[in-house]
């Protein structure tokens, strides 16, 4: 044992092949670019809600980005940039998909890993090496990309534009083109895996709804994402190797470029096409973790297990086709400003059709309030909130006045960032014992819970009535207009909200190193789930069962079913998937 | 125990014969969303107006007859590994090589031919039309690369006798990755011909 | 020095928050209870905050519309802006109440069926006439937004016929500034490009274009007659630049190689917006709504809404090219 020592090591921790502690390298790098985010967001809401005050933390943490503890205007973008491109990106893609799809996954389809763990092995490292230029895109002359996450050319494509379109934008582009790789590899294999994989019995209609969020995301990701590497190679080209295809017509830093020809609309096509997939590979994992953690907690079936899944599909599919709403300003044909407004609108009703579903769950039941059942009702709230405000924004005539204020920002933050982040949140205080084998703290959860909904609340919402005052998004300051001088303390009470935010999220930080290393142990079934992640045992090894893989008779959500007599079929009120079928007994939610 | 049964190479070599062809499979459907964008990203630019037509190189077009032909000759290969005939897989795969690195010459020339016509893939001479005629055919190379490197991997096998009349999904994965190279070539050659050229 | 007492206070509460975790943690233990289950106290006390919260949700969104209801933009100065606004009315009446209902059932149902160990859950999985209803509802409330919406986009969104009377005015976009040239007597703009910028011609306006003779440049103001539709057309000379007008509710990108278009028709001058928000300040202003550069923030133009008679006037002092 001890002469191999370092290459056991090497081989359990760091070059794993193992899903599970894959898992966990994606959840632990999530989170740490997560926190930089965080961090980076704190940084900036403190030049917004007291615009030209120098603050001694800015000066420590900024170093030459400020003048006298002010932050310059330029890198406020720097910093609005890396933050939008962390945290959809780094923390809510490759943190949240990466952590859980890798997790739960082969767990609850009862398979011994994934189709090929050397590809989960590599989509991790190329994870992990485009973080770490991403972060090291922060410190090269003329900082980090600062053209906003949309990186929309010309503004991305010229240093004399703005200096982080130098060597910052290329690093941008190098992390995110490893970051693309990385996110198809995973992809590739947890399709397969799920495909082709599943124990015995466990068809796809007896799949944790889970494992459909995470399989539609998967595909969404392997037809999105390629996309936007060719757009990403386009620009490379144009930005270091004198093409054309986005340029055309510049006239800058007092001279003609020679670019002609070009279109930055075709940028903005290609990265769309990719972008609001995007929003749904970020928001299919959260509802996924949150039906499975709504459904166990309230001790009840999840409602319309089939119109879940039906639903997930059609906001997959409509994904797709209505990219063209981010573009409705740019000229565009109005009639297919017009076709572009039908099918945003349409997602609205598969997204009904899930909140109801959520509520329909909830009705009767009896739920334990653990941390995970208040971040997923925390989830449905923010996903009703933000999604509402969609049908504004959806519509190209109103889209027109509130296009890119802060009622953007209000609206994408609550619907996708808060939503997804919960959803991550939810996933990790559920399946805590999973990963690390002990229980995490409820009452610190709770506390977490609680001051990050109301905080999230408090700076986001108040975004809407900016918006509709007309304050637009990206502005380094507001004091060069006499018409936002009222809006001063708006903006300041929200900076005081995010500021509660970032300090509620240290209660989490702490929870979760303390519980990794000195929380109780956990049992093996702690939540009286039916899934088969429960069957295996607490301690991990590579291969999750002893023995044989165990069978599935059953759906996953049979809870508090109850025979003729109002009994608990097996005087339990869960029946895991591995219990055989009764006589009388039906499969699938039947009585 | 369980944690043998994950090591052992019974197990992993299962789990290869199982997924490699779903894996390549969805791999395919990336390449084409990657291809479909660049495609796409001509149709959407050149929705402007007026350009300036570029005459399609004739070595594309004797490239396209080559990688057509070492589809057949490669396919060959597996009908003779199925019949256990060594002798002539090696002969295919061998062929297929060098029709490959053939396909990369004409296209080499195809590019000398534009070049020498006046047509550069970057700068201020460049139009936008002759940088995605490059770009999209290297894009295309670049693939093929990966193709070529699979072949030799495949030449390796077949000379060891790795394959069999049961076995020889690793032959089937490469010809299958083989056979989407041409589909795709044939489909670009097209496109271009009838979009820039 | 202020961040080292900061940094040492917070490693002083790790410590002891860490040290109180283990000290429960032993009690708990000593009395054979699971920490990490809840006591059926604290789930009650959960499902009570959640309600409680919707409350404080609703009392902070109330609060909003009351103190800062008169923040949001005055009535729109447009013809187009009142159709508009009042699509943008009637979906909030739409989705207000929505959001409050569903949000209330949420909190309410977790507040009414916290935990019970008498209790059973119902075993309710599917009832497909609910879902039916809940499909098929949205879906009306959808067809008539959309159709609102798509009129109105319609109208928006058509030029106006170069027959028709109407002020033509190329605005220009560039780091980090506007410039609006009016098309003059002819109502026909020069054409122009920008490799023809040179000088005091900054945004490249061919000279030679006889179109381009009665043109009419202006930097940091320009003037709209008051109830004459305009016809706008973007221009940019660097990156994307919006051309954001929000008391008229119009915005429209303005993108390098691209020309973009866009009309209103002004119905209130200046003075009637002062007189209307009771501030003697007002004033309408045009500004960049892409991110475009460092300055992004301060890149704007007055817009000053008068009388014909008054346009007039101003327009001839205008400079030529």
């Amino acid at each position: 044992m001890s002469t191999h020592h370092t290459k056991d090591f090497l081989f359990t921790y760091i070059f794993s092949t193992d899903h599970k502690m894959i898992s966990k390298q994606f959840l632990i790098t999530g989170f740490l670019m997560g926190f930089v985010g965080l961090i980076m967001s704190t940084l900036f809401r403190l030049q917004l809600g007291w615009p030209g005050e120098s603050f001694e933390v800015v000066e420590l943490l900024m170093g030459s980005w400020q003048e006298d503890g002010v932050m310059a205007p330029d890198k406020y973008l720097s910093l609005v940039t890396m933050h939008g491109t962390i945290m959809v990106f780094f923390l809510l893609t490759a943190g949240l998909s990466g952590t859980f799809s890798n997790l739960l996954i082969p767990l609850q389809i009862g398979a011994r890993d994934m189709a090929s763990g050397f590809m989960n092995m590599l989509s991790y490292w190329f994870f992990f090496i485009s973080s770490v230029i991403m972060l090291c895109s922060l410190f090269v002359e003329g900082g980090a990309a600062s053209a906003g996450w949309t990186i929309y050319p010309p503004l991305s494509a010229l240093p004399q534009a703005i200096p982080g379109s130098g060597a910052g934008m290329t690093l941008w582009l190098i992390a995110m083109s490893i970051f693309i790789v990385s996110s198809l590899i995973g992809s590739l294999n947890y399709i397969v895996t799920v495909l082709n994989m599943r124990t015995k019995g466990m068809s796809m209609t007896r799949l944790p709804l889970t494992i459909w969020a995470f399989f539609l995301t998967a595909i969404l990701g392997v037809l999105s994402f390629p996309v936007l590497l060719s757009a990403a190679l386009l620009l490379t080209f144009d930005r270091s190797f004198g093409t054309s295809f986005f340029l055309s017509d510049i006239y800058i830093g007092g001279q003609v470029l020679d670019h002609t020809g070009g279109s930055p609309i075709l940028f903005e096509h290609l990265f769309w096409f990719l972008g609001h997939p995007e929003v749904y590979i970020v928001l299919l994992p959260a509802l996924g973790i949150t039906s499975e953690v709504i459904s166990t907690m309230t001790r009840k079936p999840i409602f319309g297990y089939r119109a879940m899944i039906g639903s997930m599909m059609a906001i997959s599919f409509l994904s797709f086709i209505v990219w063209g709403h981010h573009m409705f300003l740019t000229g565009m044909n109005p009639f297919l400003g017009s076709v572009f407004t039908f099918t945003t609108l349409l997602i609205a009703i598969p997204s009904a059709v899930k909140v109801f579903n959520y509520l329909t769950t909830l009705w009767k039941g009896n739920i334990k309030f653990t941390p995970a059942t208040l971040f997923s009702i925390g989830l449905v709230s923010t996903f009703i909130t933000g999604g509402v405000t969609g049908l504004v924004l959806g519509n190209s005539a109103l889209d027109i006045n509130v296009h890119d204020t802060y009622f953007v920002i209000g609206h994408f933050h609550i619907v996708m960032g808060l939503s997804a982040i919960f959803g991550m949140f939810a996933g990790v205080y559920h399946w805590f014992p999973k990963l690390f084998g002990r229980m995490i703290n409820n009452k610190l959860g709770s506390l977490h819970f609680w001051i990050t909904i109301v905080s999230s609340y408090g700076v986001f919402f108040p975004m809407h009535f900016l918006g509709l005052a007309g304050v637009p998004r990206r502005y380094y300051t507001f004091s060069e207009f006499p018409m936002f001088e009222n809006m001063v303390d708006i903006n300041e009470l929200i900076s005081v909200f995010a500021i509660a935010a970032m300090i509620g999220q240290l209660v989490f930080f702490f929870n979760f190193v303390y519980s990794a290393f000195r929380g109780p142990k956990a049992p093996m079934n702690p939540w009286k789930s039916n899934t088969l992640e429960w069957t295996t045992p607490v301690e991990h090894f590579h291969g999750n069962w002893y023995g044989d893989i165990p069978t599935v008779h059953r759906w996953p959500y049979d809870y508090s079913k109850v025979d003729a007599n109002g009994e608990f079929v097996y005087g339990e009120d869960f029946i895991p998937q591995t219990t055989p079928l009764g006589d009388n007994e039906k499969d699938g939610g039947e009585h | 125990m369980a944690t043998i049964v994950s090591n052992n190479s019974h197990y992993k070599d299962e789990l290869k014969r199982k997924n490699s062809k779903p894996l390549l499979w969805i791999a395919l459907v990336s390449i084409v969303m990657f291809f479909g964008g660049m495609t796409s990203a001509v149709i959407v630019s050149q929705g402007g107006g007026s350009f300036i037509p570029i005459p399609m190189p004739i070595g594309f077009t004797i490239s396209t007859y080559i990688i057509i032909v070492s589809s057949f000759v490669f396919h060959f290969g597996l009908i003779a590994i199925k019949k256990e005939n060594y002798g002539l897989a090696k002969i295919s795969v061998v062929l297929t090589l060098i029709l490959g690195l053939s396909f990369v010459f004409t296209q080499y020339m195809g590019w000398v031919t534009l070049h020498d016509n006046g047509f550069y893939l970057t700068g201020k001479e460049s139009t936008q039309e002759s940088s995605f005629l490059y770009l999209i055919t290297g894009l295309h190379i670049a693939h093929l690369i990966g193709g070529l490197i699979s072949l030799i991997v495949v030449l390796v096998k077949t000379v060891k006798k790795r394959y069999n009349s049961d076995d020889s999904v690793g032959y089937q994965v490469s010809l299958t990755y083989w056979h989407f190279l041409g589909g795709l070539w044939v489909y670009l050659f097209f496109f271009l011909r009838y979009s820039i050229a | 020095m202020m961040t080292i007492i900061v940094v040492i206070a917070a490693i002083l509460v790790v410590i002891t928050a860490s040290q109180l975790l283990k000290l429960a943690e032993l009690r708990a233990k000593s009395k054979g209870e699971l920490i990490y289950e809840l006591t059926q106290e604290e789930n009650k006390a959960q499902g009570a905050m959640l309600l409680l919260f919707f409350f404080v949700f609703m009392g902070f969104f109330a609060w909003q519309i009351f103190a800062w209801g008169d923040r949001l933009l005055p009535v729109s100065a447009s013809e187009h802006g009142v159709a508009t606004d009042f699509l943008m009315a009637l979906t909030f009446w739409v989705i207000t109440p929505v959001f409050i209902l569903t949000n209330g059932l949420l909190f309410f149902f977790s507040y009414k069926y916290s935990y019970d160990p008498k209790r059973k859950a119902l075993f309710f999985s599917h009832s497909n006439k609910l879902e039916m209803i809940w499909t098929i509802a949205p879906s009306l409330v959808l067809t008539v937004l959309i159709l609102m919406g798509l009129s109105s986009w319609n109208q928006i969104t058509t030029p106006i016929a170069e027959e028709a009377e109407h002020v033509l005015i190329e605005l220009t976009g560039q780091q980090f500034n506007w410039t609006a040239r009016y098309a003059g007597a002819d109502k026909k703009l020069g054409r122009s490009h920008v490799t023809l910028i040179g000088g005091v011609n900054g945004t490249g306006v061919d000279t030679n274009d006889v179109n381009s003779k009665d043109d009419k440049l202006a930097k940091g103001e320009f003037h709209l007659p008051v109830g004459v539709p305009v016809q706008f057309v973007f221009r940019s000379l660097d990156v994307i630049h919006s051309a954001y007008f929000p008391h008229f509710r119009s915005q429209m990108n303005c993108v390098p190689g691209v020309v973009t278009q866009f009309n209103f028709v002004p119905t209130k001058t200046t003075k009637e917006m002062k007189a209307l928000t009771n501030n003697e300040d007002f004033n309408y202003i045009l500004l960049c709504n892409k991110i475009c550069g460092a300055a992004h923030y301060n890149m704007q133009m007055d817009i000053i809404v008068e009388s014909q008679q008054d346009y007039d006037n101003w327009l001839a002092e205008q400079k030529g090219i």
